[in-house]
């Protein structure tokens, strides 16, 4: 049977979304920016907002300050960033995040702490948990909770958000996702996702990365996690495994790797090899971000065995960029993590090693930045991936959510 | 990205009594673009920053804007077009707080007058667009701000009235790590927003960090305008040091 076109249904579904994602990802807006940038009629336009408006997704003001144009102005399209919102979780080897991030992409409330390297699974549910719960009771009363997601650094198996290697934060065989939403009564599954992966969605949403829809997104922890979009679309692969740029060979028979593979691009710059190499592998207490800021620092202050050290890793990611130059020919490459660091520190030899072994018509306009997003990469990626689903289709989820059969309070 | 440049020096001389320290010299910036000029000690990096910002006006030469032809004889000759320079003395006063530095001397020029309200809010806005964490108070003296923060209200102030080019002369040189990174992450996002920025800086890292282009002087001359991309930074060490750079550029 030949396949019908759209129907109506479909159309003011898509409309529906295209709208909600627009302010929620570029921020309050008249009707009259909406039409034009969406491409749809003022009626049209209207119709979608007072759909949304009744849904309690968006809400129609006069502006915050009054514009310079005499006369009536016009009203905004906000978004409803207190009442419909997303739990997002940062799990880092060091670090872990709980958010309430708002519609609109609005950090709401957020708690942190700090993990400790051998801590089990057990306690790093209790502490998500724990931030969780607290954030949902601050919630306002009528808000709704539309998703929730997890980054965690390792690898993720797309069908069933099951984690299948992660070395460096040995979960062992805890479905984080599951025990999460059970634990948290939220009413949506958790999903959990590659960290590094996130961070690129969030580059490409939110940060370095607006506008340009091939960038590769760079990530340093205490190994190195990337995710590269194209497309506009981020790179899965077929279980989802796809962008482990960090089990990427660019050293054969070189260091050791958490996988058992040699001179991986994770083992020849990671965390543990700077700080070796810049014999500071032995200090106690010294590892983690400021470990990597100490060694970045002593280079700066001239100490030659920090630049030694800087200088090595500096040419093992160039050379790893260089292949990721000529692979996919990124329009930009997005360093985050330590990575920010390490390339600020070492951006000589990186781009030297670059200019030297990239293909010339893919380097020359490639751009290299720092995140935009400080150290919220992965949270505001995490966010961004929670919104998706309502995103996609407004109207039915929020109806879904907030009927009573389906919320276990 | 590249295109037109906005800022086109053509064969610029500058001697001072008989010394010649600037001879035959072209130099490009670039919207949306960073280019590092680079050189020794006395290769004419801070005569070239006068002439563009009018202080030392060439003794001949074209000074092109936006393709055409201009004169700059003044800093506000330079200021009116759009050009912009941030000293190293950055030229803020410390009794003073942020708004008042941002706006000073400004108002009259541009023949604004301006409430404190949108004075306020117009430094806020400035100071928000630049750094990624916040500075506080915009109330608060400089005198009470750290090096990183006043190259921040330094930079701001070159900003504010729409600018089209700002140099910058080692913005970097005098902070520790974590507030250089800040900064250069500020003169990146400067470009990303349109501007062309001339950064000066003798530090091969935060050239190659941020920049499109590099322009190397070399007793007194051009010796090469290349793009960032094209070089290692070994090729521009011997353009500094000694005017020419060895393997013309990585294989192709
Ligand atoms: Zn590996």
């Amino acid at each position: 049977m030949m396949k019908a076109g759209p129907s109506q249904e479909d159309i003011r579904r898509h409309n529906l979304g295209t709208l909600l994602r627009f302010v929620h990802l570029r921020g309050p807006a008249s009707r009259a920016t909406l039409a034009e940038t969406l491409g749809l009629n003022r009626s049209t336009i209207m119709a979608l907002t007072s759909d949304l408006t009744a849904a309690g997704l968006v809400r129609e003001e006069l502006p915050r300050k009054p514009g310079r144009r005499a006369g009536r102005p016009s009203l905004v399209v906000r978004p409803e960033s207190t009442r419909v919102y997303v739990l997002a979780f940062d799990v880092g080897v060091d670090r872990l995040v709980v958010a309430r991030v708002g519609l609109g992409g609005v950090v709401l409330d957020r708690r942190e702490a700090s993990r400790a390297r051998d801590a089990g699974p057990g306690e790093l549910l209790s502490t998500l948990v724990t931030g969780a719960r607290s954030l949902i009771r601050k919630a306002e009363r009528d808000a709704v909770c539309v998703g929730a997601a997890l980054g965690f650094p390792g690898t993720v198996r797309r069908t069933d958000h099951a984690v299948m290697f992660g070395p460096n934060l040995d979960i062992g065989e805890t479905r984080l996702g599951d025990v999460l939403s059970r634990r948290l009564g939220l009413g949506v599954p958790v999903s959990v996702c590659n960290d590094a992966n996130l961070g690129a969605l969030a580059e490409h949403e939110r940060g370095a990365g607006v506008g340009c829809d091939d960038l590769i997104y760079l990530h340093g922890d205490v190994g190195v996690g990337g995710g590269i979009i194209v497309g506009g679309r981020l790179l899965g692969g077929d279980d989802g495994f796809g962008g482990e740029i960090g089990h990427m060979v660019v050293n054969p028979g070189g260091l050791p790797c958490a996988c058992g593979s040699r001179g991986c691009l994770e083992a020849e710059v990671g965390e543990r090899t700077l700080l070796a190499h810049a014999g500071r592998a032995e200090e106690p207490g010294q590892t983690g971000r400021d470990a990597v800021r100490a060694v970045v620092d002593a280079a700066d202050r001239g100490d030659i065995v920090a630049r030694e050290a800087l200088h090595r890793v500096g040419t093992w990611l160039g050379l790893g960029v260089a292949n990721l130059v000529n692979i996919f020919n990124p329009g930009l490459i997005v360093f985050g993590g330590t990575l920010r660091d390490i390339y600020l520190g070492a951006a000589a030899q990186i781009r030297s090693v670059l200019a030297t072994n990239a293909l010339p018509a893919s380097r020359e306009r490639v751009r290299l930045r720092t995140t935009a997003l400080a150290d919220d990469t992965t949270l505001v990626g995490a966010a961004e991936f929670a919104f998706a689903e309502v995103l996609a289709d407004p109207l039915q989820v929020l109806a879904r959510l907030k009927s009573p059969e389906d919320s276990t309070v | 990205m590249s295109g037109t440049p906005v800022l086109d020096l053509r064969g610029i001389d500058k001697s001072f009594g008989s010394v010649k320290v600037l001879h035959d010299v072209a130099f490009s910036a670039y919207p949306g673009e960073v280019t590092a000029l680079v050189g020794d000690n006395g290769a004419g990096k801070t005569t070239l920053v006068k002439c563009i910002g009018g202080i030392h006006p060439p003794d001949r030469g074209e000074y092109r804007f936006e393709g055409a032809r201009v004169r700059v004889g003044s800093p506000r000759d330079a200021a009116a077009l759009g050009i912009e320079v941030v000293h190293q003395d950055l030229a803020l006063c410390e009794n003073l707080d942020i708004v008042q530095n941002l706006f000073l001397g400004r108002e009259r020029r541009r023949g604004l007058v301006l409430d404190e309200t949108a004075m306020e809010e117009m430094a806020h806005r400035a100071l928000s667009g630049l750094a990624v964490r916040t500075m506080g108070s915009v109330r608060q003296p400089i005198s009470t701000l750290s090096g990183g923060q006043r190259q921040t209200v330094a930079i701001a102030r070159a900003v504010l009235w729409d600018s089209r080019v700002v140099v910058l002369d080692e913005p970097a040189a005098a902070l520790g790590v974590a507030q250089t990174q800040q900064v250069l992450e500020i003169v990146r996002r400067l470009a990303d927003n349109g501007l062309a920025v001339v950064l000066i800086s003798h530090n091969m890292n935060d050239v190659f960090a941020v920049s499109d282009r590099i322009a190397a002087l070399y007793l007194g001359r051009m010796v090469a305008q290349v793009r960032t991309a094209d070089v290692t930074h070994r090729q521009v060490v011997e353009l500094i040091t000694s005017g020419v750079a060895g393997e013309p550029g990585p294989r192709r």
